[in-house]
C-alpha cells in the first residue's frame, strides 16, 4: 500500500529517539561516559543509543598507534636527547617541515638547531621510520588550536612534550621495535 | 460575568479583576481599549514564547533522532539556548544589499511575522479563552494566513537574488495550490459542526467524537494540505537548503532573519494549534484543565511534525504541484461529497460517524491504490531504461 | 544536445543563469555548475572545476615514490585506503615487487571497509540532497563511518589519511584487537545496512525523486569511461576486482550486482547492494587471513627504490568506480611521470546529459548520486 514506506521510515527515526533516552537512563546519573568506555570505542558495537562525544568533558583516549606530533626521545641514561643531527628526518619528510643543523662528528655529534614545524606537518611518520638513531616518534597529542601563529616547535619544546607524553622507544605499538 | 478563581478559569479571572479594577477610575471606553491592546500583547508574548521553546524542541528533536544530545551548553539540559540564539541574532549586522529594493526588503519580514500573528486571535485557547471569538473564526484563519505569502514574494523580489526569486515563485505556486484542499478540508469541518466560529467547532466535537476518528481521510489531507501551508517538512521547498540554499531569506541578516524565524514558527503553532481544533477536540479533555489540555495537544502534533521533518526527503516542486491538483484537490471534493451526503440524510450521529468513518478509509484506499499504481508504472518504465 | 525550448506563442519567457557554487551547501565542496533556468527546468549546466587544484600530479614528481604515498591519500579523501592501495599497486608492477599473503588479506579487508564506509556516507550525502533537512541519514551514516574510521585509526594512525598500504605490503601488521573488533563490527554493519534498507528504499517520497531521475544510457557511460556503481546501475557489470582481477579477489565468492534503471534510484540500491557484498568479502578474509610477514620491502629500502626505466599502470576497483596510478620511471628514485586516473572526474563529465531537462532539485541529486570528491575531482 502506498505510504508504508514512509512509516517504515518513521518507525526507524522514532526508535532512534527513544534509543538516546534509554542510553541517558543508564548512565544516569552521571552525564558524560568519564569511565572511558566511550561509544565509538565499545566493544560492542550498538545501532540506538545517543553517540555523542561531550568534547571538553570527555576525551577519547587515542590507539597506540595515533599519529600526533613529532617529539624527541631522551637517552635514559644520560637524559640527553638521542638525535644526532644526521639529517635523515629532513630528507625523508615529504612537506619539508624540519629543519636540522648540529655539529660534531660521529657518536659525538649533537644537535644545534631543530626545528619542527608543526603546521606544515601532515604526520605521516616517514621521519621517525627513517631515523637510524631511535630519537623521535609521533606522540599521541591532538589539541594543536592555538592562538598565535606558534607553529614551528624546537628540540627543547619536542623533548618536553615526549615526556608528558611518556613515550619512550620508536615504534613501539609498530610491531617493530 | 462572575469572576470565579478556578485553575481552570485562572487566566479569565485575572482579565476581570483587571478590568474591575481598572473601571474603577477610567472611562469606559479607555477600559476596553486598554483591556484589547493587553490581549494583544498577551498573544504577542504567548507568540514569542512559544518560538522560543518551539526552536529548542526542533533542535532537541532532530538531535535525538540522529542519536545526538542537541544544545545542552546553555543552562541545564540547554535551556537557555533560544535566549542566546536570540541574543546572537540581535546583535548581528543587518545587511541590505546594495542592489535590493530597500522599501520591499525592508517591508516583506513584517508582513510575515504580523500575518503570522494575526492568527492567533482566533485560536480557542481553552474554555472561554479566545482572543475574538469571530462567528467567521475559520475563514478569518484561513485569510489571514495566507497573508505571508505577500510577504514571501515581496521578500523573494526585494532581496534581488536569483535563488530567493525562485523560492518566490515556488511560494506563491505552492501556497496557492494548498489553499483549496485546505478549504476543502475545513469546508468538511464546518459542515459538521454547523459553525465557523472555533469554540463552536469544539464543542460540536463534544457530542460528536473527535473529527480525526470520523473522518480520517480528510485529517490525512488537512495534515498535508497545512504541513504546506506552514512550509514543513515535506513541502518546505521555500527554504529548500539543498537546492536554493535558503530560499527567500537568503539575504536577510540579524533582526531580519530572525522575524522569518518568528514567523515561521508562530506559523508551526498556530497551524498545529488550528489542527487540534479541527480535529483533536480543542481543549477537551478530562481532568486537567482546558487550556493544558489544548497546550499538550498542540504540543503533540508539534512533535509530530518535527518527527516527520526528521525522517522525510522534501518533494520536488512538480510532484507538489501534481499531488495538490491532481489528487488532494478531488479527493478533497470526493471527502466534501460524502461528509455532506451522510451529514444531510443520516439523522442519527452514531450511525452518520460510522458510515463517514467507513467512507473515509475506503477514501483513504483508494487515493493510495491509485497513487501506488501510478508510482510501480513509472518504475516499471524505468527498469532497463539505460540499456535500451 | 541542449533541450529547444518550445516557441510559445501565448508566453515568451526568459531563461535566467544561475552560479549553482562554489558556495553552495550540496555541491559536495567546491564545485560550481552554471545553470541555465527555464523557470525550475534546466536548460543547460555547465560543470566548473579546478577550485581545489592543488597540482598534486606535478607535485609528485619532485618527490621520491614513498614521500608521495601520504598525497595519494588527500585525492579521496573519504577512501584514503583504496587510493594508497591503487598507488602501491602501480609501483609493485614497476619496480616488480612481490607482496606477502597476509598484505594481501590485510588490504582486501581495509579496502572493502572503505567501500562500506563510502557507500553508506554517499547514500547519506544523497538523501542530505534530496532534502532531509536535519541529517539523520547521513548521521547514521557517519556514525558507522566513526566505528569503521576508528578501525582504521587503530591499525594506520590516522582516521583519513592512513599512509597505511604501501608497496611491497602495509606499514605494519594488524594490532592484537583488531580482529575481535572486525569480528564484532560486521554482523553489526549488516544490521546497520539492513536498517538504512528499512528506513529509505521503500520511502515513497525517495521514489518518486529517484526513480527516472538523470539516467545514464549504458553506450553514454562507457564512452565516457564513467565507472564504479554509477557505470553498474546503468546495467554494465564491469567491476574490476572480477575482470582484470587483482590482488586476491579470485579467491573470494561474491557477486557483481547490477541494475538496469541507470538513474539515481539504482544508483543507490546499487551501492545498497555492493555494500552488502563488501561485507561478505570481508567475512571470507576474516576467516581465512594467514599468518606472516606483512611486507616485502621494510620502509628504509622503500626509500631508496629506484625501479628500472618503463612505465606501469595499475588500477583497482575504488568504491567510486576505476582509480588508476600511471607511473613512468627514468631509472631515479622520483617518478618521471605521475598520473592519476581520477574517478571523480571521469564519473562528472556526463553531468550535463544527466540534468538537461529535469529540474533544479533533480540537479543536486543527481550529483549526489554520482558520488564525487572534490579532492579527487581537481587533484
Amino acid at each position: 500500500m502506498y505510504g508504508t514506506g514512509l512509516l517504515k521510515g518513521l518507525s526507524v527515526t522514532l526508535r532512534h529517539m527513544i534509543g538516546t533516552f534509554v542510553t541517558d537512563v543508564r548512565k544516569f546519573p552521571r552525564r558524560y561516559f568519564r569511565d572511558g568506555v566511550h561509544p565509538t570505542r565499545s566493544p560492542e558495537p550498538y545501532l540506538h543509543g545517543a553517540f555523542s562525544i561531550q568534547y571538553p568533558e570527555e576525551k577519547v583516549p587515542m590507539w597506540p598507534r595515533f599519529r600526533g606530533p613529532l617529539v624527541h626521545l631522551r637517552d635514559p641514561e644520560t637524559g640527553q636527547p638521542r638525535c644526532t643531527a644526521c639529517g635523515m628526518c629532513e630528507r625523508a619528510c615529504p612537506h619539508g617541515c624540519i629543519k636540522v643543523e648540529g655539529e660534531g662528528k660521529g657518536k659525538e655529534r649533537k644537535p644545534t638547531l631543530y626545528q619542527y614545524n608543526v603546521g606544515r606537518c601532515i604526520f605521516c611518520r616517514q621521519c621517525v621510520e627513517s631515523c637510524p638513531f631511535n630519537a623521535i616518534e609521533l606522540s599521541r597529542f591532538y589539541e594543536l588550536a592555538c592562538y598565535d601563529k606558534d607553529t614551528i616547535w624546537d628540540l627543547p619544546r619536542l623533548l618536553e612534550l615526549g615526556d608528558k607524553e611518556e613515550i619512550k622507544e620508536q615504534g613501539q605499538f609498530w610491531g617493530e621495535t | 460575568m462572575e469572576n470565579v478563581w478556578t485553575i481552570e478559569n485562572v487566566w479569565n479571572a485575572i482579565g476581570m479583576a483587571l478590568q474591575n479594577w481598572l473601571a474603577g477610575f477610567l472611562p469606559a471606553w479607555l477600559v476596553t481599549l486598554i483591556m484589547d491592546l493587553l490581549v494583544i500583547v498577551v498573544l504577542l508574548a504567548i507568540g514569542i514564547v512559544a518560538v522560543l521553546i518551539l526552536s529548542f524542541l526542533e533542535r532537541k528533536v532532530a538531535a535525538r533522532a540522529g542519536d545526538r544530545y542537541g544544545p545542552n551548553r546553555w543552562g541545564p539540559y540547554g535551556v537557555l539556548q533560544p535566549f542566546a540564539d536570540a541574543i546572537k541574532m540581535l546583535i548581528k549586522e543587518d545587511i541590505v544589499p546594495h542592489v535590493a529594493d530597500r522599501f520591499s526588503f525592508n517591508l516583506a519580514p513584517v508582513i510575515v511575522t504580523v500575518g503570522a500573528v494575526m492568527t492567533y486571535a482566533v485560536l480557542p485557547f481553552g474554555r472561554n479563552m479566545v482572543a475574538a471569538n469571530l462567528n467567521i473564526g475559520i475563514l478569518y484563519f484561513a485569510a489571514v494566513g495566507s497573508l505571508s505569502i505577500i510577504g514571501l514574494l515581496t521578500a523573494g523580489w526585494g532581496s534581488r537574488n536569483k535563488y530567493a526569486l525562485i523560492s518566490a515563485f515556488r511560494s506563491v505556486a505552492q501556497l496557492i495550490t494548498y489553499e483549496v484542499p485546505l478549504a476543502l478540508c475545513i469546508i468538511c469541518v464546518v459542515m459538521l459542526a454547523g459553525s465557523l466560529s472555533t469554540q463552536d467547532i469544539v464543542l460540536a466535537q463534544q457530542e460528536r467524537g473527535w473529527f480525526f476518528l470520523l473522518m480520517p481521510g480528510i485529517f490525512i489531507l488537512y495534515f498535508l494540505a497545512a504541513s504546506a501551508e506552514m512550509i514543513r517538512c515535506p513541502f518546505d521547498l521555500l527554504e529548500a537548503d539543498s537546492e536554493i540554499v535558503a530560499g527567500h531569506f537568503i539575504e536577510y541578516s540579524g533582526m531580519k532573519f530572525a522575524l522569518f524565524f518568528l514567523a515561521e514558527y508562530i506559523h508551526l503553532f498556530a497551524g498545529s494549534a488550528m489542527m487540534v481544533t479541527l480535529f483533536f477536540g480543542g481543549w477537551l479533555g478530562p481532568w486537567l484543565p482546558s487550556w493544558l489540555w489544548f497546550l499538550i495537544k498542540t504540543f503533540v502534533v508539534i512533535f509530530v511534525f518535527m518527527w516527520i521533518r526528521n525522517t522525510f526527503p522534501r518533494i520536488r516542486i512538480d510532484q507538489v504541484l501534481k499531488i495538490g491538483w491532481k489528487v488532494m484537490v478531488p479527493a478533497g471534493l470526493v471527502g466534501l461529497a460524502i461528509t455532506g451526503f451522510v451529514d444531510k440524510l443520516i439523522a442519527d450521529t452514531l450511525i452518520a460517524g460510522v458510515v463517514l468513518f467507513v467512507c473515509n478509509i475506503a477514501l483513504i484506499v483508494g487515493v493510495s491504490y491509485f497513487m501506488g499504481r501510478a508510482q510501480r508504472q513509472k518504475e516499471m518504465a524505468a527498469e532497463g531504461a539505460a540499456l535500451r | 544536445m541542449s533541450v529547444q525550448i518550445p516557441p510559445t506563442e501565448r508566453l515568451r519567457t526568459d531563461t535566467i543563469q544561475i552560479n549553482m557554487g562554489p558556495h553552495h551547501p550540496s555541491t559536495h565542496g567546491v564545485f560550481r555548475m552554471v545553470l541555465t533556468l527555464d523557470g525550475e527546468t534546466v536548460v543547460d549546466l555547465e560543470p566548473r572545476f579546478g577550485y581545489l587544484h592543488r597540482g598534486i600530479e606535478k607535485t609528485a614528481e619532485e618527490r621520491t615514490y614513498v614521500q608521495n604515498v601520504p598525497f595519494t591519500d588527500r585525492l579521496d579523501y573519504i577512501c584514503g585506503i583504496t587510493n594508497n592501495w591503487a598507488y602501491a599497486l602501480a609501483l609493485e608492477k614497476l619496480a616488480g615487487i612481490e607482496v606477502p599473503e597476509r598484505a594481501e588479506y590485510i588490504r582486501v579487508i581495509l579496502g572493502e571497509l572503505t567501500r562500506v564506509m563510502n557507500h553508506m556516507l554517499a547514500i547519506g550525502f544523497l538523501w542530505n540532497d534530496l532534502g532531509a533537512t536535519t541529517f539523520t541519514p547521513v548521521v547514521y551514516a557517519f556514525r558507522e563511518r566513526e566505528r569503521i574510521l576508528d578501525l582504521i585509526e587503530m591499525a594506520a594512525g590516522s582516521r583519513m589519511m592512513p599512509s597505511y598500504i604501501r608497496a611491497g605490503g602495509v606499514v605494519a601488521d594488524l594490532p592484537e584487537e583488531f580482529m575481535p573488533r572486525l569480528q564484532k563490527l560486521v554482523p553489526h554493519l549488516k544490521r546497520f545496512i539492513d536498517e538504512m534498507d528499512t528506513m529509505l528504499t521503500k520511502n515513497e517520497i525517495f521514489r518518486a525523486r529517484a526513480v527516472g531521475v538523470g539516467v545514464l544510457k549504458a553506450k553514454d557511460a562507457i564512452n565516457a569511461g564513467v565507472s564504479g556503481p554509477v557505470l553498474r546501475a546503468s546495467g554494465v557489470p564491469y567491476d574490476i576486482r572480477k575482470v582484470d582481477s587483482y590482488s586476491i579477489y579470485d579467491r573470494f565468492d561474491f557477486e557483481v550486482p547490477v541494475h538496469t534503471a541507470g538513474d539515481v534510484y539504482a544508483r543507490y540500491l546499487q551501492r545498497l547492494a555492493e555494500a552488502r557484498q563488501s561485507l561478505r568479502i570481508i567475512e571470507q578474509a576474516m576467516r581465512d587471513i594467514p599468518e606472516g610477514p606483512v611486507t616485502s620491502l621494510p620502509y628504509k629500502q622503500l626509500s631508496r627504490l629506484k625501479p628500472p626505466k618503463g612505465e606501469a599502470y595499475g588500477r583497482i576497483e575504488s568504491p567510486k568506480g576505476e582509480l588508476g596510478f600511471y607511473l613512468v620511471s627514468d631509472g631515479s628514485n622520483k617518478p618521471y611521470r605521475f598520473r592519476i586516473r581520477s574517478t571523480s572526474l571521469l564519473n562528472l563529465t556526463l553531468l550535463r546529459e544527466m540534468c538537461i531537462g529535469h529540474k533544479v532539485a533533480d540537479v543536486v541529486t543527481i550529483l549526489g548520486s554520482i558520488d564525487i570528491t572534490l579532492g579527487d575531482v581537481d587533484r
